[in-house]
Order: structure tokens, then sequence, then C-alpha cells
């Protein structure tokens, strides 16, 4: 129970990273914010997470493991009932800080804690890889059903009682002897870096691919949330591919798939939710196939656990952050010359639409004030002016409108493409460090 | 290792059926030249015929103006967030009224029928136009 407990922490630890995607319309509608507002919801957690594992690395041999994870674990479930409670977005944002202070503790400790409840430094190794990469996948999936089931509260509301229960199992776990002082294994920091420009292309699969299907193409969050768990499905599917692969083959490999998944993403060439699960199978595979690996060699059991497993998640958090510091502004940029061409092509569709002048221009006049009073945050119903004038029985209308819903969601896709081709190149440079990693079996 | 290269190899073969079925172009909207594109509206009637002529007259004052069609409609409603209007009013009137002369023209070549029904059309939108250019 207590290491489920622990096990179960940790995966809700990673998965924070990216489990509020999916309520960020939700979010951005509630505080009545702007986008770069918002998006701090997702950097401040991951920021704070990266610059306090960093600083945890330095004092790992003066750390009580035990009593610094239970000090991860209370401030993780203090941070995660404030953001429950958030009454404005500043509030929310300090609450995301203190659970990613709680979250670096948490994380950083959890290895060595994991190989101590367990028995053996080598299987708590594999049982943090195995959580530690399942809860960043299936982060978004979580978050989606929570979101549409109850309410964005529910995700931090859910993680609480998870924080909770491992806090006081972890009271009656043994101490666990403080590190000695011992070098990190060859490659280690290679790895570190591999693992940081994975995460950072892990932005466009498990953020951008979110937001597209979601935001832009309109599913509701569990149909959204359902598309998404092709990655998570293809990244457990994924592991007893790695079986039999040398080091560097499963590494390449996996971020070969994983920039071909993603480069699939910028190439879409429709509206099309199987083409988006297809091409996040393809980076769920090369995922399960390069983290496992690079994780182990990032934390090998002769090495200091709670340094290298606080160097390896600063290194995936920064990882993150980078890629959302600079995929965030792109993003912005792209969907405003987006925006241009959907209107311009949703004009094109009006004005040619076979549909009679009684009907086309109050469709015209109805469709300007959607435009006009949609909320922030909201994307208004273009469908609604169609279906008042007689979509369900006029074929020329539901053809008209069916037109300009495909054409504006075509034209806002293609805005994400840069953003999608941008991750796809993170991946591509985690092969630089990956491929001075010595051939070993994986 | 051959498990890997098939899976591989699907990606790869994967991107090439997406560049296949158009992810070049995907999201580009196809916007006509209007100088030398005719309105694609084909609905019958006296609607029809009032479509055609108005689309038509937007597109000689759009072709006047070096835009398109879809730009300058745009350009006449703020909210929509486009760019700033780049012509000045006496501009704009006059080229929507060279477009709209353009389509009587083009209309009255169509015999005696088209100078009839051009001249019916010009009064149709013309007391519009008027009224909406001040």
């Amino acid at each position: 129970v207590l290491t489920v407990a622990v096990a179960a922490s940790v995966a809700v630890a990673f998965a924070d990273s990216s489990i509020v995607v999916l309520a960020l319309p939700d979010l951005y509608g509630a505080f009545n914010t702007s986008i770069v507002g918002v998006s701090w919801v997702i950097t401040s957690y991951n920021v704070v997470v990266a610059v306090a594992a960093a600083a945890i690395a330095g004092l790992s041999r003066r750390l009580d493991v035990r009593r610094w994870a239970q000090v991860g674990l209370a401030l993780f479930t203090a941070g995660s009932i404030g953001c429950a409670a958030s009454w404005s977005l500043p509030a929310l944002i300090v609450f995301r800080c203190v659970q990613g202070l709680g979250a670096a503790f948490l994380l950083a400790t959890s290895v060595s804690l994991l190989g101590g409840l367990v028995g053996s430094r080598e299987r708590g190794i594999a049982l943090w890889t195995n959580v530690a990469v399942r809860g960043a996948a299936l982060g978004p999936v979580l978050g989606g059903v929570l979101t549409q089931l109850f309410d964005w509260r529910a995700i931090f509301i859910v993680q609480a009682p998870v924080a909770g229960v491992a806090l006081l199992a972890t009271t009656g776990a043994a101490t666990i002897p403080r590190e000695e002082r011992a070098r990190r294994r060859q490659g280690a920091l290679a790895a570190d870096v591999a693992l940081g420009f994975v995460f950072a292309a892990l932005v466009g699969a498990l953020f951008l691919a979110v937001l597209l299907v979601i935001t832009v193409w309109g599913l509701e969050p569990i149909a959204g949330a359902l598309v998404v768990s092709a990655l998570p499905a293809a990244t457990i599917a994924a592991r007893p591919l790695g079986r039999g692969l040398r080091l560097v083959e499963a590494v390449a490999g996996g971020v070969l798939l994983l920039a071909a998944g993603l480069a699939s993403l910028a190439l879409l060439p429709r509206v099309s939710n199987l083409l988006v699960a297809v091409s996040l199978a393809f980076c769920g595979l090369g995922i399960g196939l390069a983290v496992p690996v690079l994780t182990r060699v990032a934390l090998h059991q002769d090495a200091g656990l709670v340094r290298s497993g606080a160097i390896t998640v600063s290194a995936r958090h920064a990882g993150l952050v980078l890629a959302l510091a600079l995929v965030a502004p792109l993003l912005t940029s792209s969907l405003d010359h987006a925006g241009q061409r959907a209107l311009l092509g949703g004009t094109k569709e009006i004005l040619d639409a076979n549909v009679p002048l009684r009907k086309k221009v109050p469709i015209a006049l109805a469709l300007r004030d959607a435009l006009q009073s949609a909320k922030k945050g909201e994307v208004p119903d273009l469908r609604k002016p169609f279906d008042d004038a007689g979509a369900g029985s006029n074929e020329d209308v539901r053809h008209a409108r069916d037109s300009l819903i495909t054409t504006l969601e075509s034209a806002l896709a293609r805005g994400f493409r840069s953003a999608f081709a941008l991750s796809a190149l993170f991946a591509l440079l985690a092969l630089v460090p990956a491929l001075t990693l010595r051939k070993r079996p994986a | 290792v051959r498990r890997l290269a098939v899976l591989l190899g699907l990606a790869v073969c994967f991107l090439v059926v997406e560049l296949a079925l158009g992810a070049i172009h995907f999201g580009e909207p196809k916007l006509a030249d209007p100088c030398t594109s005719k309105p694609a509206f084909s609905g019958g009637g006296l609607d029809g015929e009032v479509q055609r002529f108005a689309l038509s007259g937007l597109n000689g004052a759009a072709c006047k103006l070096h835009t398109t069609r879809e730009e300058l409609v745009l350009s006449f409603v703020p909210a929509a967030g486009t760019k700033r209007v780049r012509w000045d009013r006496q501009t704009i009137e006059d080229a929507l009224r060279s477009g709209f002369d353009q389509a009587l023209h083009d209309t009255e070549q169509r015999g005696v029928a088209g100078f009839v029904i051009g001249h019916i059309l010009e009064a149709v939108v013309g007391a519009p136009l008027d009224y909406f250019l001040g």
C-alpha cells in the first residue's frame, strides 16, 4: 500500500506538468485573462520544479530522504488544495508554485524512497521510471476527463488525497540512510540533456495536439482525451519493443519516431482526429522506447539516487520550460496569421455559398454578431446561424455551414504547423547527446 | 532491430501519405484573382442574378484596388480585426462604382434581356450602394 501510494503521488506530480492543458479554455474564461496569463498556470509549476530540483541536487547528501519526501508531499497536498480553492489567477499561480516546490522535493527523493520500499535500488529505479513515463503521458487525458465531468477545480481536488494518503503512508516507512558521495555514471549528463530535449518535444504532443483537437476542432474534453490517449497507449505498448535493442538503437529509434510523429502533426492534410491519433501513437512509441532507457542511464543504482533523481527531474522540466518559452510566442504569432487566413477563407465561403439572399444576409449578420459577442476563451457557435436558417432540411445551407467550419478549422490548424515543427526539431536535437552514449544493451 | 526499422518505415510512409493528401496547401484559403475570375455563385432566378451582379461588382472594385474581394468586404467590418482600410473613402467609392459599372457592362453584353436585367439590377443594387456610400 505504501509503495502504491508513493508511486501514485509520483505519477500525479509528473502528470501535473500537463494535466491542466485541457482546462486552459475554462481557466481563460473563468479568470478573464490573456493567453500569456493563463499559460503561467503551466509554466509556473514547471519553472519551480526545474529550479528547486536543481537546488536539491546540490544538497542531496544533507537530506533525510523520508523527511524531505514528507515535506514535498505536504507542500504538494497544500498546493493542490490551494489551487482547487483559488479565487483569482495570481492566487492559482502562487499555489501552482507551492505545488511545484512540493513536487520537486517529492520527485527528487522518491527514487531513493521507492528503492527502500521495494527493497532494491534497481527495482525502485524501474518503478520510478514506469510511473514517471505513464504519469507524464496520461496527464492531459486525466485532466480532460475531470474537466468535462466536473470542473477545472476537480483536477486539483483529486490530487490532494493522492498526495495526502502517500504522506500518511510514509510516516510508517523505514528511514533511508543518507547518501554517500558518489560519482554519477558516465553518460548520465548526456542522458539528462537528451531527456531535456525529449520533454521539450513533448510540449508538441502533450500541449499543442490537445489544444488543436479541443480548442480549434471543438472536441469535448472526454472525446479529446480519447484521441490523445493514443499517446499513453502507444507508450505502454512500446515497452516490449525495446527489449534486445542496444541503448543507442533504442534512444535513436525512439527519438526519430517522436520527431516523425510531431512532423506528421505539422503536416496534417485535413481536419481528422484519426490522423492526429496515429501521429500521437508514433510519438508515444518514441517516448516509450527512449525515455525509460535514458532514465536508467541517468539514474544508475550505484550513483547517488537523490542527486541523480533531482538532476534528471530538473533537466526534464527545464526542457518543458524552454519549449514553452519558445513555442508559446511562436504559436501566438502563427495563430494571428492563421486567424486572418481563416477570416478570408470564411468570407469567401459565405460570398460563394449557394444560398438565397433572404437566408444569406441573416446568416452573415448572425455570424458577425456571434463573433462579436463571444466571451473570452469561448469559441463562438458558428453552426447556430445556419441551423436557424434551416440547415437541417436545406442541403445548400448545410453545405455552406460545413464548408465554412472546415475552412476555419483547416486554416487555424495550419497555424499550429510551425510550433509542431519546432517540437520535432527538439526531438531531433536529443539525438546529439544520445549518440554520445556508449553502445550497450538497453 | 527489425521491428524498430519497420516502425520507422511506417512513420516515413505516413508522412509521404500526408504529403500526397495535400498537406502542403492544407488550410490555405483559395482566393480567386478578382481581375480574371467570374462569380462562383450558381443559383438561378432573380436572386441568382442579383448575387452574381453584386459579386461581379465586388470583383471589379477589388481588382481596381489591387486586393481580393474578401479583403475588401472585411475592410468594412471593424470587428473582423483585419488590416485597417488602406484606401480613403473616395478611392473605395470610385472603385465600387467602377466595379458595378463593369458588372453592368458585362450583363448588357448578354443581349436585349441582359440590357434590361442589367438596368434593373443597377437600380436594385445601386440604391443600397448609394445609401451605404452616403
